[in-house]
């Protein structure tokens, strides 16, 4: 394309990229306000907040990632959810590596994710460092194209499967802290 | 031909979220075990007082001023469990150690032990309840005891001498100290090994 600075993705990848993102933070948001007291106990041992600011942080995350979530699942708000969930990614993932960094390994992620209670590691930061990534490429102004019915499939198909690949390496991340503690304690 | 492709495409998606699918649930099965095959009984690991030895003397005050004395010959048992705040399994062994404290009363006593801040401890009493045990606070008891993870539990007789020691992770692992007792072994585990 001439006149291009940069090399602009399909809108189809871009969307994609967006959507899945926005499932992982809403299913995060939704599993944090079910076990909501788990959240905040969690928050609470990061040691990052006085005590006072512990209960409406508990509360403001879940809802930011909703508000995120639904943003970047739209198409025209897709780009200030992006920023907003940057934002939010930013801040939990600061959030974990310095109490790594502190060497305070033993206390729960509060993720929220499918799969269950975990605790810190390197990985987590990796995982949402990957998933930072994806967003802010996903907020990309895609090339022109207009979708057809086909890609709309494959933008479900496609954020979904983005999704499950998410679950499955925190699934595995979770395992890989359980196996050392089994380890540990052998 | 396109609409062998569009077929092809869509057969493929339905493979690849159900091959996602079953790896998710392969991975999860995976940590499910993980969590299962922990080792039986209360774990011990080789150091601090050895089963059998005397406890070193502590006296201490607890949280709520009263005298606490570990290690002298004393009217009853005493469990010491070492626990935290922050730590998720000691919360979920909370409930077993209050029946226990309850059922074992004729024989046992429960002293809880944790070392750090005094306000965060006394919040952790508050929140779950823990005012009718003994609570102590000390940075040397642990470390006499050589205890390395929590929730760990010390078993002390009459006499101040250790029966059993070890990790508790569950009623079974804390009730098998009292079985390791009874049974004048030093752990399940050497139990086991000896009938093997």
């Amino acid at each position: 394309m001439i006149g291009a600075t940069s090399a602009t993705l399909d809108p189809v990848l871009t969307y994609a990229l967006t959507r899945g993102a926005s499932l992982i933070l809403l299913v995060g948001a939704v599993q944090k306000i079910r076990d909501w007291n788990g959240f905040r106990t969690a928050l609470a041992a990061y040691r990052l907040l006085p005590e006072g600011l512990v209960m409406p942080a508990a509360l403001a995350l879940p809802v930011l990632e909703v508000i995120a979530g639904v943003a970047l699942f739209s198409i025209p708000f897709r780009v200030p959810g992006a920023a907003l969930a940057l934002a939010v990614l930013l801040t939990v993932t600061a959030a974990v590596a310095i109490n790594l960094l502190r060497g305070r390994i033993d206390i729960d992620c509060g993720c929220g994710g499918v799969e269950g209670r975990q605790r810190l590691s390197w990985g987590l930061v990796a995982r949402n460092a990957v998933l930072m990534a994806a967003v802010a490429l996903g907020a990309q102004a895609p090339a022109a194209r207009e979708l057809g019915l086909i890609d709309h499939g494959t933008l479900l198909f496609a954020s979904l499967a983005l999704y499950g690949l998410y679950a499955s390496a925190s699934q595995l991340l979770a395992n890989r802290s359980r196996l050392l503690d089994l380890r540990n304690n052998a | 031909m396109n609409e062998a492709l569009i077929v092809s495409n869509l057969v493929l998606w339905v493979v690849v979220l159900a091959l996602l699918l079953a790896v998710f649930a392969l991975a999860r099965q995976i940590g499910v075990l993980y969590e299962r095959v922990a080792p039986m009984g209360a774990l011990m690991m080789d150091n601090g007082p050895k089963v059998g030895a005397a406890s070193p003397v502590f006296t201490l005050t607890d949280l709520a001023g009263r005298p606490v004395n570990i290690g002298p010959p004393a009217l009853s048992s005493t469990l010491l469990f070492f626990l935290s705040p922050t730590c998720p399994v000691c919360k979920k062994l909370l409930p077993i150690l209050k029946s226990t404290a309850a059922s074992e009363r004729r024989w046992l006593s429960i002293v809880l032990a944790s070392d750090g801040e005094e306000a965060e401890q006394r919040a952790f009493i508050r929140r779950a309840r823990l005012e009718s045990f003994p609570y102590v606070l000390s940075t040397d008891l642990g470390v006499a005891y050589h205890v390395s993870k929590l929730p760990y539990a010390v078993l002390l007789d009459e006499r101040g001498v250790v029966r059993g020691k070890g990790l508790v992770n569950s009623r079974e692992q804390l009730e098998s100290l009292f079985t390791a007792r009874d049974l004048d072994v030093a752990s399940i585990q050497e139990f086991v090994g000896q009938h093997a």
